[in-house]
């Protein structure tokens, strides 16, 4: 009766701690950090706003330097080869992101990232492309790629995407400056619509698990009951 | 010793597979591999000491499935809050949460319980269980981490039994 009693405190008490934090923490799957969303979507509790990112790149002999601008919040990180800049006699290129205060939806288009906005003080050299990485969050579908635009109310033009990221990234090349959000498609299946399980059917689950619990156990306790067991397992 | 032994075992295990994770295209592989490996954690015990026995198998089955609901429970009362999870993964979450309750609940808590009984096998395999996903989960997951390994240690140590951890943790992870 004790262990029974210590186990259904046992199960509150994760029950409680479970529901103070978002849904889905089993064994890390999601990303390390929780996403910080200019709009977050009701799942996302507590949230914070998504940072900027300022870089000065020297030039030197006339040649940009290979550097990296990102976000305080490694939310967006774009990196550029030597070279990467037409600098026109400039002796340092200035780079800075900022996520955009609304949440543009395009038709056609579902963002699942925040959109920012990366400005330089010198183009890029269309030969040497920079390479964007943008992280996303577990709580909307998988993006299918990342899309630009030159104004926040489009259009949009998906990026040629690069080599495969880090779980929760996703990376293209760009050789424009302009506003960047990663998303799908809104015609086509969402990529992260495969599920294992989960989603709307989840509360299903757990009803056919209680059930099934409740069904199997009653029988089970009245043999036990009737025959008990002497045997002491390890 | 020999606890201190597995202890280190599986921490490594734990951090290495999350740290390989997280290159570009092993997710998978780091899971399957890094999963199988806390098994090996449990070479030299036998089921009975594990708490793999195959008395009452029926009500351990049950058991299992009724921790796989309790640890739903909280998810699938807030639908709209449950995170996507690539199907990709599914075969990883599945070796993942045997390693994991195989290394945690069985190996780790044997060893503990000889040392120095139940309460310290109890204690010890979750509190070593929250410290190997401190790099996997943000900080504020820890708790539900924690509350989760003391719930299924509880239940090894009331039942004598790893069917029920071992299901619940992968009917929990799958769901989701």
């Amino acid at each position: 009766m004790r262990r029974a009693a210590l186990l259904a405190v046992a199960a509150i008490l994760y029950a409680v701690a479970a529901w103070m934090v978002t849904p889905g923490f089993y064994d890390g799957f999601g990303p390390t950090q929780p996403y910080n969303w200019t709009c977050p979507p009701p799942q996302a509790g507590a949230n914070n706003k998504p940072s900027s990112g300022h870089l000065v790149i020297k030039v030197i002999d006339g040649v940009s330097d290979a550097n990296s601008a990102f976000t305080d919040d490694g939310q967006l990180v774009m990196g550029f080869l030597p070279g990467a800049f037409v600098v026109d006699g400039k002796t340092s290129v200035t780079v800075d992101i900022t996520p955009l205060a609304s949440c543009p939806q395009p038709p056609g288009i579902q963002f699942v990232t925040n959109v920012y906005e990366v400005t330089a003080s010198a183009p890029l050299n269309t030969a040497k492309p920079a390479n964007l990485v943008t992280v996303y969050s577990n709580l909307k579908p998988d993006p299918s790629g990342i899309y630009q635009s030159q104004a926040p109310d489009g259009p949009w033009n998906k990026l040629p995407q690069s080599q495969p990221g880090q779980p929760f990234t996703i990376v293209a090349r760009t050789s424009t400056f302009g506003y960047f959000a990663a998303g799908y498609a809104a015609s086509s299946p969402q990529p992260g619509a495969v599920r294992v399980g989960g989603g709307q059917l989840l509360p299903i689950i757990v009803a056919g698990l209680i059930v099934v619990v409740v069904l199997a156990g009653l029988p089970l306790a009245i043999i036990r009951r009737r025959r008990p067991s002497n045997d002491k397992d390890g | 010793m020999r606890a201190s032994l597995v202890a280190v075992f599986i921490l490594v295990c734990e951090w290495s597979r999350v740290e390989i994770a997280r290159q570009p295209g092993l997710t998978l592989a780091a899971l399957v591999v890094g999963g199988a490996a806390l098994c090996l954690a449990a070479v030299g015990r036998t089921p009975e000491e594990l708490g793999l026995g195959r008395s009452r198998f029926g009500l351990r089955v049950l058991g299992g499935i009724a921790l796989g609901a309790v640890l739903l429970l909280p998810a699938a009362a807030r639908i709209a809050a449950v995170p996507l999870l690539p199907a990709g993964l599914a075969l990883g979450a599945v070796v993942v949460s045997i390693g994991e309750e195989v290394a945690f609940r069985g190996a780790l808590y044997a060893a503990l319980e000889e040392v120095g009984g139940a309460p310290l096998a109890i204690l010890g395999s979750t509190v070593l269980w929250t410290i190997a996903h401190v790099l996997s989960h943000p900080p504020e997951f820890l708790g539900a981490v924690a509350a989760a390994g003391l719930l299924l240690a509880l239940w090894r140590w009331a039942c004598k039994d790893l069917v029920g951890p071992i299901l619940g943790h992968v009917i929990a992870d799958l769901a989701l």
